[in-house]
């Protein structure tokens, strides 16, 4: 990859409770495209994702190894700030997880705790989120209104905005159409490709053609490895690992 | 699912090789036709036209199923694209059968000029290179396809030389014109045939390592 990396992962490695999750995980993140990470249940790649903003420091009994740095600093340093990284490498999850609040402050919740509190441009961070998000047009006229009321996809959505009110470099998304119908997929999957201008994606996903769809790279995971990690159309047509072949061509997983 | 898919993609491998069979052996039986004289069975060569395009059209159409059904990935989609060639490159290779087929009548008045050249030679050469060919694509064997470029070379090279002999007769002989020209036409469709055989080999070089290369 000659692209420049805003992500890199060297030797990597975590146990759950003395379970081996990662083994040596090596791998580099290409700023401002989106990198797709597929490989059977259980393989790690959620694990992987999780590492890039230090969401397994919740999880007891975790063991990590390794380096892991974002913008060439090692995110595990004394001097990182998680909530600082955690604004940075912004999260979207499997189902959408709207607030319990009105749309607006979903979208207002994390700027206001990073400080912002002039109204004018709390207003200007809601409505640039999203038209990022591509949610804007269908809910302006209704922005007090519950975020609980809005459709499966429009949630999803919202979340993203969510995510990009606090200005991320990196979104990580884990499985983030897996609860939704194809056409809210079909708006999720446009959006990533209008996100990757300005932000860098990292997408877990079980489907396949999702991640032959939407990334411009691809990693493949197994039992904890990363196996192969290239262009995915190169993963895709041909891949150089015979595992990755038999994965992608559904001979087992 | 996914078995029952390389299932059916092994099934159309074999019919899409039963398919390149046929439009061998179209080819074959013309070029003997065309040595013996023998109108007869040219005109069954002509007559297995419509079978070959039925053929065409069901191989391909069962390409599109799979593709949309399965959105097949790696070395199956390779297969898949692959088998698409190997279905257009067969139909040429019969229909250059027929069209000599149809040449055979004209020509069965009369013994050949010099005992038709060197198309004999040249057509043994090319059926070995669509029998290899095939081959190759049926068995992931790319040994068989290894010198295909030198051996287009010698067809093309053969192709000149029927060229220039059959000009020489029809100098010295203006009543051989019709004759020759009818041989210097055998000549160029059996190049063809050649050159599909060599497309059949890239892509079955592509669907074996993914490497795409030119065979000319």
């Amino acid at each position: 990859m000659s692209e420049s990396a805003i992500i890199t992962t060297n030797n990597l490695n975590l146990w759950y409770n003395g379970k081996h999750a990662l083994e040596s995980v090596s791998m580099k993140v290409p700023k401002n495209r989106v990198t797709a990470l597929i490989g059977p249940s259980g393989c790690g790649k959620s694990t992987l994702l999780r590492c890039f903003n230090r969401l397994n420091d919740l999880i007891d009994h975790v063991k990590i190894a390794g380096e892991i740095t974002l913008d060439d600093e090692n995110i595990h340093a004394p001097s990182i700030d998680v909530v600082t990284l955690r604004k940075k490498v912004g999260m979207v999850f499997q189902k959408p997880n709207p607030f319990p609040k009105t749309i607006y402050d979903n979208i207002a919740y994390g700027p206001r705790v990073h400080g912002v509190r002039d109204t004018c441009e709390l207003d200007r961070i809601v409505e640039q989120s999203l038209r990022h998000a591509a949610l804007w047009d269908e809910v302006k006229d209704r922005l007090n209104d519950s975020a609980l009321g809005l459709s499966g996809g429009q949630q999803q959505r919202l979340c993203i905005a969510r995510t990009l009110a606090v200005e991320p470099e990196v979104i990580l998304m884990d499985e983030p159409c897996s609860a939704l119908d194809p056409i809210a997929t079909a708006k999720i999957e446009n959006l990533i490709e209008m996100l990757k201008a300005d932000y860098t994606v990292i997408i877990v996903t079980h489907n396949m053609q999702q991640a032959a769809r939407v990334s411009d790279y691809t990693g493949f995971m197994y039992l904890g490895k990363l196996i192969e990690c290239g262009k995915t159309k190169q993963i895709f047509e041909h891949p150089a690992e015979e595992l990755t072949e038999n994965y992608i061509t559904g001979r087992f997983g | 699912m996914a078995e029952k898919f390389h299932t059916e993609l092994s099934e159309l491998r074999k019919e899409a090789v039963e398919m390149a069979h046929f439009g061998r052996s179209m080819l074959r039986d013309a070029v003997d036709a065309l040595i013996r004289q023998d109108e007869e069975l040219a005109v069954s060569v002509v007559e297995r036209k419509e079978e070959i395009h039925k053929m065409e059209v069901r191989l391909e159409e069962r390409c599109y199923q799979l593709i949309a059904l399965n959105q097949p990935m790696a070395k199956d989609m390779r297969i898949i694209a692959c088998t698409l060639k190997v279905i257009t490159a067969s139909l040429r290779i019969g229909r250059y059968g027929k069209v000599i087929a149809n040449i055979v009548r004209d020509l069965s008045d009369n013994p050949h000029i010099a005992h038709l050249m060197s198309l004999p030679h040249m057509a043994e050469l090319v059926i070995d290179m669509v029998d290899d060919a095939i081959e190759a694509y049926d068995t992931d064997n790319l040994r068989l396809i290894e010198s295909f470029s030198s051996r287009d070379d010698t067809i093309d090279a053969l192709r000149h030389s029927i060229f220039r002999q059959g000009i020489t007769y029809m100098m010295e002989d203006p009543r051989t014109i019709s004759r020759c020209t009818h041989y210097i036409m055998v000549a160029r469709y059996l190049e063809r045939c050649a050159d599909h055989a060599c497309k059949i080999a890239e892509n079955v070089q592509y669907m074996e390592t993914g490497e795409r290369v030119e065979i000319h």
